[in-house]
């Protein structure tokens, strides 16, 4: 492995850049874009071990090279340059300032690429000085009274940053006698140093009280651009902290209280902040900010106590990939939501947009809530007194996520951001890729490196409520919103429209079953009347047809009567009318029977 | 890596030993020639120019392989008993004339493209050449005498190129800088006979000739010491002696590049380096206490220099007191007695002359090309040249301190050494100068490139510039590029002044 391979994925980019700025070049260039970080990639995925390469005669001795934590992040950080390269491909087809754009964008990629080969400081300050400036391109853009404001308000940050980065850096490399971070990192630097490159880095990183570029430059650069200022180069802070701060090896106590606090303000401000926000975007770049919140408290944990250091380290890089991903995707997946035409379309990418929101706020099983799982067993071994609160911030900031995913959600659906018109769909593939991968980022992790994954994979699957707390939280939220906007009387006669609804059909249909029974009522005697005719008619003439059965008894019985006494005479008037004989044999029967009775 | 050993133990005497008065009679005897040489004669006095920049180039590159070999160049003839004019080309000379010589070459091609058709070309090519033959006598000057003949002409030298154009500001620009540079000869003169009186003689020598004088008449060496400095420091642009720079800058922009990045400012530094070094000696300039007072003047100048550039709409103007803050690095640098800083001192020597000459004819193809002589008409100017712009925004990025840019390195190696000599205050200056450096230079970046052009351009001065004012910025631009990223290869500014301070360093 020899030093022009590395220059070569560094450098790859800037030849690009160069070669845009020739007019015969550059809609094969475009076309190529997506293929710009692929040599650094590949040098990621095919490098087996740890390498260190030198250059002599570059700058004051040159030294690139590649090891797990390194090599972890220069693959996330590829692969969100690819999938946003891809989707800023499509996005600047029709832009007018496509080629200053792809230019910082290409020179942006090459510097966040060179730092993390970087293995020495001038060169890795050299990287991150060509990142931070080439991105000021990116997020004045638009040219709009807001990216002007938020270029303004990010290059002073990054003037301020470079300047205490510089000054850190040769304290210590004074301090180390060595240029090189591996050296800076063994030595004990002194509280001053340290302070300044935690500040420098802070910076790009975001955590509150340097924050406030953040927001606005995520939310006025064009959305390429946003991902990966999001994704990628803020984890160019934390890179810069995890390469020349001497985490576990020398315990820096003040640095960490404040770096832990600032990262529990920093979690929650960030969510308050966020919600106050009017663009999607911005809200996102709040969201990124909060989970830096995350990331602090772990670099925190570190600096106060080096025994715990090592636990830390493995997870933090992996929540560093996760937020890169995830937000990655987000990103692009509002870029792309934006850009569709048809109602379906939207439905779907909302759909496809809910994965990576869910996994960013750490719905169990996710990369999120394994992160989150992993980095409160790890910080077990740091400070007692402040765990139970580590444990508790990171489990609220679940709640604090989904609150901020809801209101970018809800802004994405009342205020879309402009987005270019043609094939949406082609936007569309880059962002389903990176959420696929942010997705599978639990299973992909360890096939990447099964030492560094050991405790994401053995940490539990997290906890549901709070991604249900919040989604509770957002829903009462939306409608308490919805009810201020029209008004309380008009929203209670909303709430209670059903219920009136119900009453009304209720009664209507009483009175429909009343007249019913009120026509029931008048018809009821008539009918009764006529089948009470019917029945006088049967009853009479059920009567007479007793009465004539009865007759017929009786004449049936006087006639036998008769043959047993005067049997011929019963005979001989055989035409005699039945009831007539009929009474006399009865009553002379009942004299019979009274006649021998007389006797007793 | 030059191996300091063999080249201090195996001093040989060169075959060829004129070979430094060769390089000074190249362009000295140039200057009559380009005098005598008819107005209309333009191909031939180009030609003559180019052909010998580009020998002088050849023969300062031999001197240079001569001389990291250890091989030892000494020229003496007595003009007076006991004074003697001599020439003698030590490392730190070599550093010097080969930037003069370079730069040299790289501004007579842009001299020729600025200047075409222009009126007196003749006069203004043999000032010229007078000028560098002044420089290139400044760096191998052996003795504070010679030295001072010199500085001299130098100021004579330039003082036509600065009127060149005969306006009534013109004039008066150059009235105030022969006034500043005349007094400050004059001065030095004094400090010349003041030194010959002391110390018996005026050679440079590594380690200083005064340990003598001092260890009996401290308070004489303290005022020498101020007097000598003082004389320099105007042409360095020491707060307050700088105010004639500034307005200096009327001159033509070839005039104005040269002045600022190798002839008159560089003059002055070069000559605060030789007294600290070779005549006091660093040591024994500390012992007096000497260099502290230097050191605050320098980062009182570096500051000023950069506070007023921010408020100058003219671009030259501002370019001119970024040369006041710039400058006093190297003053910075040396007054520090660390030899950490030393490094970064004189590279700084080379790396601000080559940041400065692209910045200066960047901005001369600027009023040019686009008739663009003020910062708030940059506006879009990137679009329209490129090229030029380029040239400008590295040499920017540079001053501001961007690795692996030529700033960078000096930068760097001032920070250290100011944390070697225990002066961790260095740290926040330097920190605040890149500061107003970026306040001042980035707006005119952002908008060249980032701001859509206006149409209220004043008129070009010609429609499209031609490719001998385009290549010499973007020449010096990649230079600067290079220079800062190879800065540790062999026979870079940054190798050769490594060993330089080590020579310096070693005459303890």
């Amino acid at each position: 492995m020899s030093l022009a391979v590395f220059l070569l994925a560094v450098g790859w980019p800037l030849v690009m850049a160069f070669l845009l700025l020739f007019k015969a070049a550059r809609p094969i260039l475009w076309r190529m874009m997506p293929l710009a970080p692929l040599p650094a990639l590949v040098l990621a995925l095919l490098t087996p071990g740890p390498v260190l390469v030198t250059g002599e005669w570059f700058v004051l001795g040159l030294t690139m090279g590649l090891e797990p934590v390194s090599r972890l992040f220069l693959i996330f950080t590829a692969v969100l340059w690819v999938a946003a390269a891809s989707a800023a491909r499509q996005w600047m087809r029709e832009d007018p300032r496509a080629t200053g754009f792809g230019v910082m964008f290409l020179m942006a990629m090459s510097g966040n690429l060179g730092l993390i080969l970087s293995k020495d400081a001038m060169a890795f300050y050299g990287a991150f000085a060509l990142m931070s400036f080439a991105s000021y391109g990116l997020v004045i853009h638009s040219r709009d009274a807001a990216a002007k404001a938020a270029a303004r308000l990010y290059i002073g940050f990054v003037v301020i940053g470079e300047l205490i980065l510089f000054s850190g850096l040769v304290l210590a490399a004074t301090q180390a006698g060595s240029l090189l971070l591996a050296d800076m990192r063994a030595a004990a630097l002194s509280d001053l140093a340290v302070a300044l490159l935690l500040t420098g880095f802070g910076i790009k990183l975001g955590v509150m009280p340097l924050h406030f570029w953040l927001p606005p430059a995520h939310g006025a650069a064009p959305v390429p651009a946003s991902a990966v200022l999001s994704g990628a180069m803020i984890k160019a802070g934390l890179f810069g902290i995890l390469s020349a701060v001497p985490l576990g090896v020398v315990s820096y106590g003040d640095h960490g209280t404040v770096v832990m606090a600032a990262g529990m303000v920093t979690l929650f401000a960030a969510l308050l902040l966020g919600l106050q926000q009017t663009g999607a975007k911005t809200v996102l770049g709040f969201s990124s900010v909060s989970q830096m919140g995350i990331i602090a408290l772990g670099l925190g944990a570190g600096l106060m106590t080096p025994a715990a250091w090592a636990a830390i380290l493995p997870v933090l890089v992996f929540l560093a990939a996760h937020h890169a991903l995830a937000k990655g995707a987000l990103f692009l997946g509002v870029g792309a939501w934006a850009a569709q035409q048809g109602a379906g379309a939207r439905l779907a990418l909302g759909a496809a947009l809910l994965v990576p929101a869910l996994v960013l706020a750490g719905v169990p099983f996710s990369s999120g809530a394994l992160g989150k799982e992993a980095l409160k067993a790890a910080l077990a071994g740091g400070s007692p007194v402040w765990l139970p609160w580590l444990t508790l911030a990171l489990t609220l900031s679940g709640v604090a996520t989904t609150l901020l995913m809801a209101r970018a959600g809800a802004l994405l659906w009342l205020a879309p951001p402009s987005a270019p018109r043609t094939r949406p769909e082609a936007l569309a593939l880059p962002f389903l890729g990176l959420g696929g991968a942010a997705l599978a980022l639990p299973i992909l992790w360890p096939v990447l490196d099964p030492a560094m994954a050991a405790p994401v994979r053995t940490s539990p699957p997290g906890a549901l409520w709070p991604v249900g707390l919040g989604l509770a939280m957002a829903f009462a939220a939306a409608l308490t919103a919805h009810a201020q906007k029209i008004g309380p009387v008009r929203f209670l006669a909303g709430i209670m429209a059903p219920f009136h609804a119900f009453s009304t059909q209720l009664s209507s249909l009483w009175a429909l079953k009343r007249r019913a029974a009120r026509r029931t009522g008048y018809a009821l005697p008539r009918m009764l009347e006529r089948h009470a005719a019917c029945w006088r008619l049967g009853q009479t003439a059920v009567a007479a047809l007793i009465a004539a059965v009865l007759m017929i008894e009786v004449a049936a019985s006087q006639r036998e009567a008769r043959i047993t006494t005067p049997a011929v005479q019963m005979f001989t008037q055989p035409d005699a009318p039945g009831i007539g004989t009929a009474d006399a044999p009865g009553h002379r029967q009942t004299e019979d029977h009274h006649a021998p009775r007389e006797p007793l | 890596m030059i191996d300091l050993s063999t080249a201090l133990n195996t001093a040989v005497r060169s075959d060829v030993p004129l070979l430094p008065l060769f390089i000074l009679l190249t362009s000295l005897l140039a200057a009559p020639v380009l005098f005598a040489l008819p107005e209309r004669a333009a191909r031939l006095r180009t030609g003559l120019n180019l052909g010998v920049a580009a020998m002088k180039v050849a023969l300062v590159a031999w001197l240079g392989i001569k001389v990291s070999q250890g091989v030892i160049y000494d020229v003496s003839f007595a003009m007076l008993p006991g004074l003697e004019f001599k020439l003698q080309a030590d490392p730190l000379a070599i550093l010097f004339i080969s930037l003069s010589a370079i730069l040299w070459l790289i501004t007579t091609v842009y001299s020729v493209g600025y200047l075409e058709r222009g009126p007196h070309r003749a006069r203004f090519f043999g000032f010229f050449s007078l000028c560098v033959a002044a420089t290139v006598g400044i760096a191998m000057a052996g003795n504070l005498f010679t030295f001072l003949i010199f500085y001299e002409l130098l100021t004579l030298a330039t003082y036509p190129l600065v009127i060149h154009r005969g306006s009534a500001e013109a004039l008066r620009a150059g009235r105030i800088y022969l006034i500043y540079t005349l007094a400050g000869g004059l001065v030095l003169l004094l400090g010349t006979l003041g030194l010959w009186v002391l110390a018996g003689n005026t050679d440079f020598t590594p380690g200083g000739v005064l340990d003598a004088v001092v260890a009996e008449n401290r308070a004489a060496a303290q005022l020498l010491f101020v007097v000598l400095v003082g004389a320099l420091g105007v042409k360095a642009a020491l707060v307050p002696l700088h105010a004639w720079l500034p307005i200096a800058m009327v001159a033509p922009a070839p005039v104005s590049a040269l002045l600022h990045a190798v002839a008159v400012v560089k003059a002055g530094a070069f000559g605060i380096m030789r007294v600290v070094y070779e005549v006091f000696g660093i040591d024994t300039a500390q012992a007096l206490g000497l260099t502290a007072p230097l050191a605050a003047l320098a980062a009182v100048t570096i500051l000023y220099g950069s506070l007023r550039a921010i408020t100058q709409d003219d671009i030259k103007k501002r370019l001119a007191y970024s040369t006041v803050s710039q400058v006093s690095y190297i003053t910075l640098g040396v007054a520090l007695a660390s030899p950490v800083a030393a490094v970064g001192a004189l590279a700084h020597l080379i790396h601000q002359g080559l940041m400065k000459i692209t910045m200066f004819m960047a901005a001369g193809n600027l009023a040019e090309g686009m008739g663009v002589k003020r910062v708030s008409q940059m506006d879009g100017i990137g679009r329209a040249m490129p090229g030029t712009m380029l040239a400008f925004s590295a040499a920017a990025l540079a001053m501001i301190g961007l690795p692996p840019l030529a700033g960078f390195v000096s930068k760097w190696y001032l920070a250290q050494g100011g944390l070697d000599a225990g002066a961790a205050w260095v740290v926040a200056l330097l920190l605040g100068s890149s500061l107003l450096n970026a306040v001042y230079f980035l707006p005119m970046l952002y908008r060249a490139w980032f701001r859509d052009g206006s149409e209220t351009c004043a008129t070009p001065a010609r429609p499209r510039i031609g490719w001998w004012l385009a290549a010499p910025p973007i020449t010096t631009a990649l230079m600067v590029l290079v220079v800062g990223g190879f800065a540790n290869a062999p026979f870079s500014p940054l190798e050769w002044t490594r060993f330089v301070v080590a020579i310096e360093y070693l005459q303890e």
